[in-house]
């Protein structure tokens, strides 16, 4: 037994100091020193939430903002998917882009509060950039130290927005909405979709109605398959649009859209986080998207980086990402929406922007 | 050159090795493909995992989960069962040492056997169930155990946010106490702020445990049994079902011991929809461990060596993520093939020996 032992052992280690002679070799490809050439001269990393780099939304979004910074800028750009999504392999990751020498850390995604609470300390030499929430200790303790800077969106002045248009657009019938987790974000997107709905309702005259038992949550953000078939409970159910803030779930969501629609049914699906109009094409080219609630998360980010490139970044700060500054909105092309809608919504989001109609972040009394 | 192996348990390192090396040359392969040097790339792997006290600290908290769900698969496989459910038990065995260290306030001394205890519990019941189905009505432990992964999994989607949700965060439990966690100053610091914790020596002392009882002990030599011939085994008066049921709870229980290792170790709260990875690498842990207990916690190491250092190599050379995460499942998935290895061996000894 000592024997086997031992010989893997052995083994193991003259493998592990094989290979690491080998590579003492200088490469030239990656990772220059910088650090002497110029203090704005410096590299973005990013670590992932949960799910991929291409997710449609908030993963995909923040790493484009950054990329288009990076190509802008002239800055080296590198992203690092975590083994797992606990605090300590969050973590790893951004101790890996530090020590290759990427400063400058962008984290998408509430789940990174405790890590980036502790990397703000643990690497005072570096800048971290958090979206969606607060750094803050495992008691919910926040604090943003002057490294950092917390990015908030108002998702319910999006949702809003978008609530107004899907009721100005189908002026009469059911809709409903599909969430991925039950977490703030996604709440706000609901109650904020509601709230436009029942504005609506009230100032235009539409007769749109969300029935209780069409608000769901689905609870992960991954499963296409759930949101495909909660959609189709929804549709065959008589709903005609879904909201769906779900990531994944949301494509799920899309694809039981395009199905219906290809068979001359009404089924249209509003988008989230991003424009999702592409995703919804179906022969050719019309889309079951609708409109699309989103959060300018790429401009954020962007907006993160330049303001570090010229030496602006506002460390300690949280910023909220909201009407005022065009943060959140419905996209600038809706093909799917009239003329006449689009200039209603329009004055809506002036409104909201001077402040003559509020939109509360808060439940209340809406559904779920 | 001249194969022969004499005993059984060198034949096995060989073939572990052979299989680590043809998992490296395809990851270098696959490196190469992506225009970056796999030799440098290696360097950073292994320098990503070893290069600092800290590093080294991280890889060996890595493993620790891994070794005990390698052995958990392991030892379910002497008993001739393959228990696919290593994840559901180590989330049923962390979830239990959470929910211990989130109810009781006691000292260390007193709340962290207590929720080693729970994990080892909760886990056992997890394996116990698809055991008894084996044993009695002779569903497939395949079958069952994939089936009580998931109603885990939606227990504890349930159950956190019901009694444990976190403050800020509806997706994960409050943080335990630190009096509940294996994480522990001395330890940390030893290793310059590493998440290093207890957890490991638990998993090298279930290492010990485990070779003692296959090896040493009736039961184990019955459990043995079991596995080599089901029939022989019975013919010769050993209880069989019985065997099948005690050999998945001892399985569960290792496992269920992981999940503890892995969120009030590794992490400090449980997280809502997610089937911890590590159960299912505890199944390529075991096939390149060849099923013995030193094996699978070699075997440990060396996953948590690549996963360790996934992220530097990652960061130090122009690959993506995705391809970083193709190479390393390319090591693990050649170095699980131990059995084509095997008999690649024998087909060569074989040849020899015609000629």
């Amino acid at each position: 037994m000592f024997k086997k032992l031992t010989a893997i052992f052995m083994s193991t280690v003259l493998t592990a100091t094989l290979l690491a002679g080998c590579g003492s070799t200088p490469n030239p490809g990656s990772s220059g020193s910088g650090g002497a050439s110029a203090a704005t001269a410096f590299k973005v990393g990013m670590v992932t939430d949960s799910g991929s780099i291409d997710d449609k939304s908030f993963n995909q979004g923040t790493w484009e903002g950054v990329q288009k910074a990076g190509k802008d800028l002239g800055l080296e750009t590198k992203y690092l998917k975590p083994t797992g999504t606990t605090e300590a392999d969050y973590l790893k990751e951004i101790g890996n882009l530090h020590d290759a020498g990427y400063k400058f850390i962008v984290t998408p995604g509430f789940k990174f509060s405790t890590a980036i609470y502790q990397a703000q300390d643990k690497y005072q030499d570096s800048k971290f950039v958090i979206i969606d929430a607060s750094p803050a200790d495992k008691n919910g303790k926040e604090s943003i130290k002057p490294n950092t800077v917390a990015i908030f969106f108002a998702e319910h002045e999006s949702g809003f927005l978008a609530g107004v248009a899907t009721a100005l657009q189908l002026k009469e019938g059911d809709v409903g909405f599909i969430g991925g987790m039950e977490i703030p974000p996604v709440q706000r997107y609901n109650w904020g979709f509601q709230q436009g709905i029942k504005y609506a309702n009230a100032n235009f005259g539409t007769k749109i109605t969300i029935k209780p038992e069409n608000v769901v949550y689905q609870g992960t953000f991954t499963e296409i398959a759930a949101g495909q078939q909660l959609a189709a409970h929804m549709y065959d159910s008589g709903v005609k649009a879904i909201f769906a803030a779900a990531g994944s779930v949301g494509l799920g969501t899309i694809n039981e859209a395009k199905a219906r629609a290809k068979a001359g049914k009404e089924a249209w699906v509003i988008g989230v986080d991003v424009d999702q109009y592409n995703e919804g094409i179906y022969d050719g080219t019309k889309s079951i998207i609708l409109t699309s609630a989103m959060k300018k998360i790429d401009t954020a980010a962007y907006d993160m980086v330049k303001a570090e490139k010229d030496g602006k970044f506002e460390g300690g700060k949280a910023i909220t990402f909201d009407s005022k500054n065009n943060g959140i909105g419905i996209p600038d092309k809706n093909p799917n929406l009239s003329s006449d809608v689009t200039t209603k919504v329009a004055e809506v989001l002036k409104k909201i922007q001077a402040g003559e109609i509020k939109v509360s972040g808060e439940r209340g009394d809406l559904i779920k | 050159m001249k194969l022969q192996f004499g005993k059984g348990s060198f034949k096995n390192v060989a073939v572990a090795l052979l299989a680590i090396v043809f998992g490296l040359l395809a990851g270098a392969v696959l490196i190469t493909l992506t225009g970056s040097d796999p030799l440098a790339g290696y360097a950073y792997l292994f320098k990503g995992g070893l290069m600092s006290l800290e590093r080294f600290g991280d890889t060996l908290a890595t493993s620790t989960p891994l070794i005990l769900s390698g052995l958990s698969v392991a030892f379910a496989f002497k008993t001739g069962l393959f228990n696919i459910g290593a994840a559901g038990q180590m989330l049923m065995g962390g979830f239990c040492a959470t929910a211990v260290g989130l109810t009781l306030d006691l000292p260390s001394v007193m709340i962290l056997p207590l929720a080693i205890m729970a994990s080892i519990v909760g886990g056992a019941v997890w394996a116990f169930i698809p055991g008894i189905l084996k044993a009695r009505f002779n569903v497939h432990e395949v079958v069952s155990t994939i089936m009580m992964n998931w109603i885990g999994y939606w227990v504890v989607y349930y159950a956190v946010p019901g009694y444990f949700k976190g403050e800020f965060l509806e997706t994960e439990s409050r943080a335990i106490p630190d009096a509940a966690s294996l994480k522990v100053g001395w330890l940390s610091q030893l290793f310059n702020g590493s998440f290093i914790n207890l957890g490991l020596f638990l998993a090298i002392a279930a290492v010990v445990l485990i070779a003692f009882i296959l090896n040493k002990t009736v039961i184990g030599y019955e459990l043995k049994a079991v596995g080599y011939n089901r029939f022989a085994a019975e013919y010769a008066g050993i209880n069989v079902n019985r065997n099948i049921v005690l050999s998945m709870m001892i399985a569960g229980a290792l496992a269920g011991l992981g999940g503890a290792t892995l969120y009030i170790g590794n992490a400090s709260n449980i997280q809502i929809g997610v089937l911890p990875a590590q159960g299912f690498d505890g199944i390529a842990v075991a096939l390149l461990g060849a099923n013995s207990p030193w094996g699978s916690l070699l075997a440990a190491l060396f996953f948590g060596l690549l996963y360790s250092g996934k992220g530097f190599m990652n960061a130090m050379i122009q690959i993506p993520p995705e391809i970083a995460d193709t190479i390393i499942a390319t090591i693990i998935y050649f170095a699980a093939t131990s059995v084509l290895i095997e008999r690649l061996l024998k087909r060569l000894r074989s040849r020899k020996r015609g000629q």
